[in-house]
């Protein structure tokens, strides 16, 4: 009864309805857009820089995160990476070897890194696979050839089909020196990782390095990412006392994590001010709402209405509209999200070199994360409650004669 | 002492805290300024081979077939994974122009009556030590001992000489070590297994071509 008596007096005066509906409306659809985005943007951070350089978590010989040589390298056999896949939460696991070398090729000569991977297990992780410019990946586990960053192929000036020299420091400070065909090219997004970085197969690196069945890492990938510090716990009970040591992405890339979360509190602040707006919009109109209504108001208190029964009436009118809206919103916000998740908007100028700074796509990524949108609700609930407050009071103090008279 | 030319035999193992590993080469000398070391073991290193003439050094790596010329920036590094340098390959004969010597007395080491003597070097001279004390065994006049001293007059390195015999007709130290100071259980130890002395070699030995086909 209450409830249908809500509805219909919210439909009396439609304009208000809608106007203030429109408000809370535009609120959503902005805050929705605006934390997906940047949810977004740290998912696609974190899907760029962590899962294709790190591994959400990673095994090293103790000592290895101190000082990143070959000598810090452990032992590592399939009957480890299968006992560590079958930890609970994690997804696969693939082992690495990296280091430095001196590459030539044409006559020019710099530093550069290469990892030793294996070539099926590292597909679902950095992806490489899918990021070959011109050539192909690795045939096989054994496959003898290079993979290099576009960069790298750009300062030597080297296509598909040359050679690189290398020259490096292997396992026990034996000389490690050989010629590795490229196999393929690679755009790494990151200019840091395109114009430094090499991948070589496992096999082929351990061979290199004379580091039989070493690596010097173990990178983990996680079934659910915000699973990361349970895992990482569980991981370490387990592994520490073995001599490895356990490190999550945020241990062992502390700057990217830092930067999210400094930038999180920045937009909690931005979404706080975009709140603050539409709940005055909602106050505004229910107080307005509470005048307009006096006379009524003081009618049907003096012809019986219990004053506590007409302020829920006043509250639910005010959770209806505030619903309404909501409800709205957010379905065309999720839709809105919806085609930009599927249809991601490219950066181009400055802000993509920012972007590539950091080692991301230019990519806007909206982020569908359900999390999201109930936040967004229950907030505007709490405000819309919030706001039925005051006009409850003026009922409550109201005095009929008074009321009729104005 | 080294003679005109000589040839050895030697073996080098480097000893590390957690390991291990050995070496095994032959190394050729003509007069002070030519010298070449082919590595012969392990397997993975062998035909690796290093040519020194005057303040040069090339190196010629067969797996990839190139010859390098190291140059000065390298100089420092370590040769091999040693506690040697690049430096000490071609450094080491000018000890006795560049170095102003003192007689510090006489000690004994390994029962062999030695004189001290502390090199220092001469301002113009380019030799990155601040000090070296030498220990010269008086009747045979064999180095048993020196200390590498930095500017800072901190000791560096020292290089201890060992197990005296009869190496190619002289009566030689067989064994060397190396030690750096300042890494704890670090330590690269050179065995002479053979010598020779006053062999014809030509000069045209000592060339970059015959690197690539030394045996």
């Amino acid at each position: 009864m209450l409830i249908l008596i809500a509805w219909r007096n919210i439909w009396r005066n439609k304009r208000r309805t809608l106007i203030t509906a429109g408000s809370v409306f535009f609120a959503i659809i902005l805050a929705v857009i605006m934390r997906s985005a940047t949810d977004g943007a740290y998912e696609g951070m974190i899907n760029n820089v962590v899962s294709f350089s790190s591994g959400y978590i990673q095994l090293h010989q103790n000592g290895y995160w101190e000082e990143r040589s070959v000598e810090n390298t452990m032992k590592v056999n399939q009957s480890l990476l299968s006992e560590i896949e079958k930890e609970n939460g994690v997804q696969f696991c693939t082992p690495r070897l990296e280091s430095f070398a001196l590459a030539s090729a044409n006559l020019k000569t710099k530093g550069i890194a290469f990892i030793g991977i294996d070539p099926d297990k590292e597909r679902p992780a950095a992806k490489i696979d899918e990021k070959i410019r011109s050539g192909n990946y690795f045939n096989n586990a054994n496959d003898d050839g290079i993979i290099i960053g576009e960069g790298v192929a750009d300062y030597y000036k080297v296509k598909v089909g040359d050679s690189l020299v290398f020259i490096s420091q292997g396992y026990h400070a034996s000389s490690a020196a050989a010629v590795f065909p490229i196999r393929g090219i690679v755009s790494l997004g990151s200019p840091q990782l395109n114009n430094n970085l090499a991948y070589l197969t496992l096999n082929n690196a351990r061979r290199f390095l004379s580091a039989d069945s070493l690596c010097t890492s173990i990178s983990i990938y996680l079934k659910d990412v915000n699973a990361l510090n349970d895992v990482a716990t569980s991981l370490r009970t387990k592994y520490q006392t073995r001599g490895i040591e356990v490190m999550t992405w945020k241990e062992m890339m502390p700057e990217v994590d830092q930067f999210i979360v400094a930038d999180r509190s920045g937009h909690f602040i931005v979404i706080g001010i975009l709140y603050l707006v539409i709940s005055f919009g909602l106050y505004g109109t229910v107080l307005m709402m509470t005048y307009e209504r006096r006379h009524e108001f003081g009618i049907l208190v003096s012809i019986g209405m219990k004053k506590r029964l007409l302020m829920a009436i006043v509250f639910l009118e005010t959770m209806f509209v505030a619903f309404f809206g909501a409800v709205i919103g957010m379905l065309s916000s999720f839709l809105l999200l919806l085609y930009f998740h599927y249809n991601p908007i490219q950066f181009t100028g400055q802000l993509k070199e920012v972007y590539q700074e950091f080692g991301m796509d230019a990519v806007l990524g909206l982020s569908l994360s359900p999390s999201i949108f109930y936040y967004q609700a229950l907030t505007v609930f709490v405000l819309a409650f919030a706001a039925s407050v005051y006009p409850g009071l003026k009922i409550l103090r109201l005095k009929p004669l008074e009321a009729m008279r104005s | 002492m080294r003679g005109n030319s000589s040839y050895a035999e030697m073996t080098i193992r480097i000893i590390r805290p957690s390991w291990e590993r050995e070496m095994k080469m032959k190394a050729w000398s003509k007069g002070k300024k030519l010298s070449m070391i082919f590595v012969t073991a392990p397997q993975k290193e062998k035909g690796t081979v290093f040519l020194k003439r005057d303040k040069e050094v090339w190196n010629y790596i067969p797996s990839i077939e190139r010859n390098i010329k190291l140059p000065p920036s390298m100089m420092s590094q370590s040769w091999m994974g040693t506690d040697f340098t690049n430096d000490d390959l071609v450094k080491e004969a000018s000890a006795e122009d560049d170095y102003t010597h003192v007689l510090l007395g006489d000690t004994s080491i390994d029962s062999r009556i030695c004189y001290k003597i502390a090199m220092t070097p001469k301002p113009e001279a380019s030799v990155v030590w601040g000090k070296v004390l030498v220990w010269i065994d008086k009747k045979d006049y064999l180095q048993l001992l020196a200390e590498f001293y930095d500017e800072e007059n901190v000791l560096v390195n020292v290089m201890k000489a060992s197990d005296v015999k009869d190496l190619g007709g002289r009566l030689l130290p067989s064994k060397m070590e190396m030690i750096p100071v300042d890494k704890k259980g670090h330590k690269t130890v050179l065995i002479y297994d053979q010598l020779k002395f006053e062999l014809p070699i030509k000069d045209d030995f000592f060339s970059t071509q015959n690197m690539k086909q030394l045996k």
